[in-house]
């Protein structure tokens, strides 16, 4: 089961490069293009821009000056072009905040996440003698049945005073059993050699998991700090239930804010700066700095995400 | 607890055996279980934590009292919620738009693969592929924001989608006030953010269908579209059969965060976009009556436990490999 895992994510890389690349002798015999083919150019192209032109409206509402956007509502093209929104954005420091109370909640909780999810999947994914089963049924369960919202409003308020806390907003979704069992099935296709290898030679089962299991497992600790990442950047709903500090708001609040009353948006830049502040174009600048760093850093960490997603796929 | 337990040894380990049987003492059992008492930490306190909690559906909750000092009140937050009118609606709500959510967006997913799969130039392909898959990272409220700008404008001045009817000569429609087009609306959202995603998965079941069928059907004289319809199509059913059965078992747990983000508190889309979990929040937040909403939880977990739990019977009677344990 394991190695088919490893095989069809062998095979995923290979098809971004070339699929089913035909023989050359064939491929030229059919240069007529067939309609499906056609059919299938214009399709996947127009649902291309369909996912895109969203993001552009954005970006160029962020571009547009603040006249032309409280007319239409929105913008195509940056006309009148202006960078103002961004100038109060970067001088004013709520900006500021939220990147720091993002960056905060992302990196810490990665950190704990990914450190947590591999330790433990690596003791499922030893089978170990009697506590082996009984620790992969724990891990199990609470992908059936959750306590839900509530008490888990009450765990975190009440027992653990969290209110306020970033730890509010890691704590909650630090493990997600689905991504230890795509740990758990990349771990058992470790070849047993090495680390027989390794006993044999008097290491301790510490000094196995830290010097070789986890270099060898580079591959799997990049997909899951990617997908805690992308979880933690995108977080919103645990600091809408927890924290109130409009100081300690990560991104993603400060903009739940703008949805709920365009005018917060006049409170963004703390500077007064005198005259009105661009309140929509605000808006749109505030979300592109929101989407920015996962725009940014998505081109190198795609390749990663599909084949988590292929390892998880094929595990069910 | 730390025992060895040699037939159960035997079995899993067969082949290495024989290095390993008197290689694992109790105490390297005792340092294993050392590295994974961060995680069974966090499983106790968050995930068996508030099962336990639940216990706060059988009684009258309050803060002073705290979670076991309440009274108990038997089942009447249950009846409190069964009785409101707002039961059969947002249950009906949440597998209705559950249901339009997986079908819609598993279909372009699979129409995605299959497409996908005929284009030839390499790079042209990489790039219409990391496109679609991209609004899967894009965030419920990045999401709202977008959906305001092309239903509303951001200040409510018409908004893209108006504009582009007046340019047509139709009406007007002042959509966050119209809730029966919200089922419909929240479906185009969702194919937007999950059909790249799901065509990915597609596209790893595809590549692993023998090359060997498609070379006899060229031979044949068969065109792409035959192909795509009569092999891939075909070959896909059971990774669409367990994508059903995984996103049935979900029905009840569906992504909230993306329909509270859009909707949030504009109560005249209540009626079509209304589901337990934004039901069970907004109740968390503005009513703050604990009792009942941990009562509306603990409904929502049990009918989801019964259908992950068939979802798991079915997955595992079909693929009796992939299942976990």
């Amino acid at each position: 089961m394991s190695a088919v895992g490893q095989g069809s994510s062998a095979r995923e890389e290979k098809l971004s490069v070339n699929t089913r690349t035909l023989p050359p002798g064939r491929k030229a015999r059919r240069r007529p293009l067939e309609a499906f083919a056609a059919v299938s150019y214009v399709t996947v192209t127009l649902f291309g821009l369909f996912c895109l032109v969203p993001l552009w409206m954005v970006v160029s509402g962020s571009l547009t000056d603040e006249s032309a956007l409280a007319l239409t509502g929105y913008s195509f093209f940056p006309e009148p072009f202006s960078l103002r929104a961004y100038e109060l954005l970067f001088t004013g420091q709520s900006l500021l905040n939220g990147y720091i109370a993002s960056l905060f909640i992302t990196v810490v909780g990665t950190l704990m996440s990914v450190s947590c999810t591999a330790s433990i999947a690596w003791v499922i994914a030893r089978r170990l003698p009697v506590i082996g089963r009984p620790l992969t049924i724990f891990a199990y369960v609470p992908m059936l049945f959750s306590g839900g919202l509530v008490p888990l409003y009450l765990l975190v308020t009440q027992v653990l005073s969290l209110t306020n806390s970033w730890f509010a907003m890691i704590l909650p979704l630090m493990l997600a059993p689905f991504l230890i069992f795509v740990a758990v099935s990349f771990f058992r296709q470790l070849p047993e050699e090495i680390l027989d290898a390794a006993r044999i030679d008097g290491a301790g089962e510490l000094r196995i998991f830290f010097q070789i299991v986890l270099p060898l497992s580079s591959p799997i600790l990049a997909v899951l700090a990617l997908f805690y990442a992308v979880t933690y950047w995108n977080e919103w709903f645990t600091g809408l239930l927890f924290l109130s500090d409009p100081d300690k708001f990560p991104l993603q609040l400060i903009l739940q804010n703008l949805i709920a009353n365009v005018t917060n948006a006049a409170q963004l830049p703390s500077s007064a700066a005198g005259a009105a502040a661009p309140v929509y174009q605000l808006r749109f600048a505030m979300t592109v700095l929101t989407v920015g760093p996962i725009l940014l850093a998505y081109p190198f960490a795609q390749r990663f995400f599909v084949k988590g997603i292929t390892l998880g796929a094929t595990k069910g | 607890m730390t025992v060895e337990h040699p037939v159960a040894v035997a079995k899993q380990r067969a082949p290495v055996a024989g290095s390993r049987k008197g290689r694992l003492p109790s105490r390297d059992s005792l340092v294993l279980m050392l590295l994974a008492l961060p995680g069974i930490a966090w499983f106790l306190v968050f995930a068996y934590g508030p099962m336990v909690g639940l216990v706060v559906a059988f009684k009258s909750f309050n803060i002073r009292d705290g979670i076991f000092g309440s009274p108990w009140n038997g089942l009447a937050n249950f009846r409190y919620f069964l009785m409101s009118g707002d039961a059969a609606t947002i249950v009906f709500n949440t597998v209705f738009l559950n249901t339009l959510f997986l079908g819609s967006s598993l279909f372009a997913g699979l129409v995605l693969a299959l497409m996908l799969n005929e284009i030839r130039g390499g790079l042209y392909r990489r790039f219409v592929q990391s496109t679609i898959f991209f609004p899967y990272f894009v965030s419920p409220i990045v999401i709202s924001i977008m959906l305001q700008v092309i239903l509303s404008g951001v200040g409510g001045r018409g908004g893209l989608l108006n504009n582009l009817l007046s340019i047509v000569d139709l009406p007007q429609v002042s959509w966050y006030t119209e809730p029966g087009a919200w089922p419909w609306i929240l479906t185009i959202v969702k194919v937007w953010q999950l059909g790249g995603y799901t065509s990915v998965i597609f596209l790893a079941a595809i590549t692993s269908i023998s090359e060997e069928v498609y070379e006899a059907a060229a031979i044949d004289g068969a065109s792409r579209w035959r192909m795509a319809l009569s092999i891939t199509v075909p070959l896909l059913l059971p990774t669409f059969a367990v994508l059903v059965v995984l996103g049935v078992g979900r029905m009840f747990f569906g992504d909230f965060a993306t329909i509270y983000a859009i909707v949030q508190d504009n109560g005249v889309l209540f009626p079509t976009t209304d589901v337990i979990d934004t039901y069970v929040f907004r109740s968390l937040r503005t009513i703050g009556d604990f009792g009942t909403t941990a009562a509306i939880g603990m409904f929502q977990s049990v009918v989801g436990f019964v259908f992950v739990a068939a979802a798991v019977l079915v997955q595992r009677h079909f693929q009796k490999e992939s299942s976990i344990l």
